[in-house]
């Protein structure tokens, strides 16, 4: 089966699903299990497509629709790349429609009509983005996931900040979209077409002619993409749109929305921008920012109090993680194939581990606010014992996340840095940009540390009625927690399809994979020949499991009895769950070294003219002057019925003669 | 099974008991040195090993039922030996292969965090506390950490821990080297959870943070993965920035690194002994400092020198 024939089909049943949900959204639950089926049904044919595309190397490009008079024609083609973001799209999809299925019951007082056809629209987007290969119709269906999104991020129609919040995400990413096509239509004005292939000609001569307006186009490039990657300062939209956002769809902005900015860059610098020096300067710039990012996002995710809204600005600091591989990838790319091949994996592997643990926080936080309708942490506590599955993944993701071995945000986190500080013996810039990276996972780390502590562990609340999620809520969660794991201790697997995608797009030749980490074990950095890093994830689980039991058999060996007792707080006696830490309270020493580095900017809107606003009110103008005018008249009717039969029918009377008399006279 | 894994086998082996047994009697010779410097008898230099024993048999009280409070504790110190597996002892470190220096740092972090988690699934707001201050003087510490280790491997050109210490060894001391080696030995105060920074456990006000709901077996490991850890510290310490002499024979060079370590211990239990404890915000800033040190270690590193 062609590959067309089968997005095709995949696509169809996102739409036809989107119908079936529409038509049985009375049924909440029906509903969701629909969506459920369709998204699942629908990702069967994409895993082929995927499979495929790995296997052959990619697949042909297919035109569907050519607009000649603008140069434009809708061409599909996948190439392992898409396949790798498709992977990441489909796993993260049906996961969190599978989640969505209970927790938006509870949001009774919008209807689910509202919810899963757009998210199946919006499934059927993604697809559409990540296979077309002609910018216009890119544009098209960039835009189609940006409306559809802000759909559903702004779906409690009743919260304002909700609405506020989609406000400023949907005129952000707008501006953003501006950018894109101001640059698109730079180059087309050379190239006379949309194609990604012809874009890539006419920006390498622009370059060459015109240096400064081929740099203007990457920039205004850079500038749409790294907006919806989530890059500070343009991905401001991120932290307020994700907390209100319902939690399936704050999985899936962070998970996969979001990621696709990162699609967006590869492709930009991968096939569009020529390797030259000037590509090397945009790696740096792009490192800047993503350092900028991973500094400024992470140590204002330490300040937060609310689950989700820390987690948004953890989202914005492992972006810039995923721009630094990127960036360090990219300035390498030149000179250094092996070393830029190493920072590119790393920055893709990064991208699939953030979508595993940030979908599984965020849905643990959403797991969370469904039983306790509480997203301040400050109020919360002791959950772990009555939600065991919810805090055991979220407990994983967060380790994820923190870069801690062997889980697999280490992994990637090991190889973007380690490519950095091997950078940075030549060039001490990525030696500094590498210092930051180590010490903010460390700061990653604080922060769960503190959302673990404050949420799940410490003391529960008195007479606390919270249950554990149902099942098809802790499912995706302990799924996505699987994945941590075996990303993290099988890394090599996953590399070779990171090393697959970006071999298909790369306009250099990268070095076969078995010389870029060989070894037996795991992870082997070889630059040159010469063994420089290493990171065997095997090994340490199997070394860390046998000192484990080793540590634990001496714990036991003596076999000591164990009691239960309660806490100990200086031997006054408190009811459970009143003497707690808030999370507001930890680390205040070290917030205070650091407060304002996220600074808020409250732009003064411009006020609307009186004048204006009196003569567009129609209301003042028109309709209550109309309004009194009318009800004046019907009370001055009004006081002619007095309600006393002997007047009616006087009037009787009277109108009688009054009628005689006419036609008395015209007769 | 070959020779070269049997070796592997062996040589992690030898590494996981001398953090292991020899951990305790290194703190027993700091207690009783610092029992002198303060003009006490002091206990016996096995006092070390006779708590430990007598704490593996005392009773368990728990506090919450949890499976991490129950288990945090045993893989606190499983992490400190699988560090001990990284770090080179006497000869270049066994499971060299498996983990460089930046695995080092994060293995270093694990067996902290593990300790912070046990602090806070004992629901003490005591432990609480404790640990806070724990991950905020990691924060500051880990820094100096890094930066030292950075040194190295800008120095030799490679990550490989092993192939660092090769490269000290043949190419003796150079200014950048020998700066990073005095930060990293600041580091190994805090590291070690002494005073002045034993801010986290701080018996007087916090009645010892994260370990005030631990007791038996749970205390006595997590105390031993803190001595082992120390030991582990001082290791690395001295086999990377003072690796002569060097004879080549593993015997001769183990011994020497055991009595580097002896002597920087002691240097930690000399500071321990003559100091009260600083505030946390003072040892942030403190580290802060120091961490400038490390820095203009690297730029040294960086020019060459």
């Amino acid at each position: 089966m062609s590959h067309v024939f089968l997005l095709g089909s995949s696509v169809a049943l996102f739409l036809l699903g989107a119908l079936t949900s529409f038509a049985l959204a009375r049924n909440p639950r029906l509903c969701g299990w629909i969506a459920v089926v369709f998204v699942t049904v629908a990702a069967v044919p994409l895993c082929g497509v995927v499979g495929e595309t790995f296997r052959t190397g990619g697949q042909p490009e297919v035109i569907l629709l050519h607009l000649s008079s603008l140069g434009a024609s809708w061409a599909i083609a996948v190439d392992p790349l898409s396949a790798f973001f498709l992977v990441i799209a489909v796993v993260v999809g049906v996961l969190s429609t599978v989640f969505s299925v209970d927790y938006m019951i509870r949001l009774e007082k919008d209807s689910v009509a509202k919810f899963y056809p757009v998210l199946l629209v919006f499934f059927s987007s993604i697809v559409g983005v990540l296979v077309t290969s002609d910018f216009l119709f890119f544009l098209v269906f960039w835009e189609l996931m940006t409306l559809t999104s802000f759909l559903l991020v702004t779906f409690e129609r009743e919260s304002s900040t909700s609405q506020r919040a989609g406000r400023k995400y949907f005129i952000v990413t707008h501006a953003a979209t501006l950018c894109m096509v101001a640059g698109a239509l730079i180059v087309w004005q050379i190239s006379g077409s949309f194609h990604f292939a012809a874009m890539r000609d006419a920006l390498g001569t622009l370059l060459d002619t015109q240096p400064v307006s081929g740099h203007l186009v990457i920039f205004l490039f850079v500038l749409g993409f790294a907006t919806k990657a989530g890059v500070l300062p343009m991905g401001d939209w991120l932290p307020d749109a994700h907390p209100v956002a319902p939690s399936g769809m704050s999985a899936l902005l962070s998970g996969v929305l979001v990621k696709l900015g990162i699609y967006g860059l590869l492709r930009v610098f991968c096939s569009f921008v020529p390797v030259s020096a000037s590509l090397q300067a945009w790696g740096v710039v792009v490192a800047l920012a993503g350092v900028g990012s991973l500094f400024i996002g992470t140590l204002a995710a330490l300040m937060q109090t609310d689950s989700k809204r820390l987690m948004a600005f953890h989202t914005i600091g492992q972006i810039g993680y995923v721009c630094l591989g990127l960036g360090v990838g990219l300035y390498c790319l030149a000179d250094n194939p092996a070393l830029a091949a190493l920072g590119l994996m790393g920055a893709l592997f990064h991208v699939a581990n953030h979508a595993c643990f940030k979908a599984c926080l965020f849905l643990g936080a959403g797991s969370v606010l469904y039983r306790t309708g509480e997203r301040d942490m400050n109020k919360l506590g002791g959950l772990g014992t009555s939600m065991p599955l919810t805090a055991a993944s979220s407990t994983i993701a967060s380790m994820s996340i923190a870069g801690v071995p062997p889980f697999n945000g280490f992994a990637s986190k090991w190889l973007i840095l380690a490519t950095c500080l091997l950078v940075g013996m030549s060039a001490p810039l990525f030696l500094a940009l590498a210092i930051v990276g180590l010490f903010i996972s460390l700061v990653t780390l604080a922060s769960f540390l503190k959302v673990l502590g404050a949420v799940f562990l410490g003391q529960a609340d008195e007479n606390s009625d919270v249950r554990e999620v149902p099942w098809t809520m802790a499912l995706p969660q302990v799924v996505l927690a699987a994945l941590c794991i075996l990303l993290g201790v099988f890394p090599q697997v996953f590399l070779w399809f990171a090393h697959a995608a970006l071999a298909g797009v790369s306009q250099v030749g990268l070095p076969p994979i078995d010389l870029l980490l060989g070894g037996s074990w795991g992870l082997t950095l070889a630059v040159s020949g010469i063994q420089v890093g290493f990171w065997a994830p095997s090994a340490i689980v199997v070394a860390l499991f046998l000192s484990g039991s080793l540590a634990y058999g001496i714990q036991r060996a003596a076999g000591a009895r164990v009691r239960h007792v309660p806490v100990w707080t200086g031997g006054e006696e408190h009811a459970a769950g009143t003497v707690r830490y808030p999370a507001s309270s930890f680390y205040l020493p070290f917030k205070e070294a650091f407060r304002g580095i996220y600074p808020t900017v409250r732009l003064r809107v411009p006020a609307f003219p009186a004048s204006l606003r009196k003569a567009l009110d129609l209301d003042r103008w028109l309709y209550m002057p109309l309004a009194r005018t009318v009800e004046q008249a019907a009370r001055g009717l009004g006081r002619t019925h007095l309600g006393i039969p002997q007047v009616y029918l006087l009037w009787i009377v009277v109108g009688a003669m009054v009628v005689m008399g006419i036609l008395l006279l015209t007769v | 099974m070959s020779n070269g894994a049997l070796s592997v086998l062996g040589l992690c082996a030898v590494n996981v008991l001398l953090a292991l047994l020899l951990a305790p009697l290194y703190e027993g010779i700091l207690r009783k040195l610092r029992a002198v410097i303060h003009s006490r008898q002091g206990p016996p230099l096995t006092q070390s090993y006779l708590d430990l024993l007598k704490l593996l048999g005392k009773e368990d009280l728990r506090t919450s039922p949890g499976a991490l409070y129950a288990f945090a504790p045993a893989l606190t110190l499983a992490s400190v030996l699988v560090l001990a597996t990284l770090v080179p002892m006497g000869t270049a470190p066994p499971l060299g292969f498996a983990g460089d220096i930046i695995v080092i740092v994060y293995v270093a972090a694990v067996s902290a965090v593990l300790a912070i988690l046990t602090a806070f699934a004992s629901q003490s707001p005591y432990a609480f506390v404790g640990g806070s201050r724990e991950m905020m003087l990691l924060l500051a510490v880990e820094p100096v950490v890094v930066v030292t280790l950075i040194v190295g491997a800008v120095n030799a050109g490679t990550l490989a821990t092993g192939d660092i210490v090769t490269w000290h060894t043949a190419n003796g001391p150079t200014i950048s080297m020998v700066v990073a080696s005095v930060a990293l030995f600041l580091a190994l105060q805090a590291q070690a959870g002494k005073l002045p920074f034993d801010i986290p456990e701080a018996d007087q006000e916090i009645m010892g943070g994260p370990l005030v709901e631990l007791s038996g077996a749970r205390l006595a490991l997590l105390r031993w993965a803190l001595w082992a850890k120390q030991l582990v510290f001082a290791f690395l310490l001295v086999e990377i920035f003072v690796p002569w002499p060097s004879t080549g024979t593993y015997y001769i060079d183990l011994t020497l690194a055991l009595a580097k370590v002896l002597l920087v211990l002691i240097l930690v239990a000399v500071v321990d002994a003559v100091n009260p404890r600083l505030r946390v915000e003072q040892a942030m800033r403190y580290y802060a400092r120091v961490a400038f040190v490390s820095l203009s270690a690297l730029a040294f590193a960086v020019i060459g020198m």
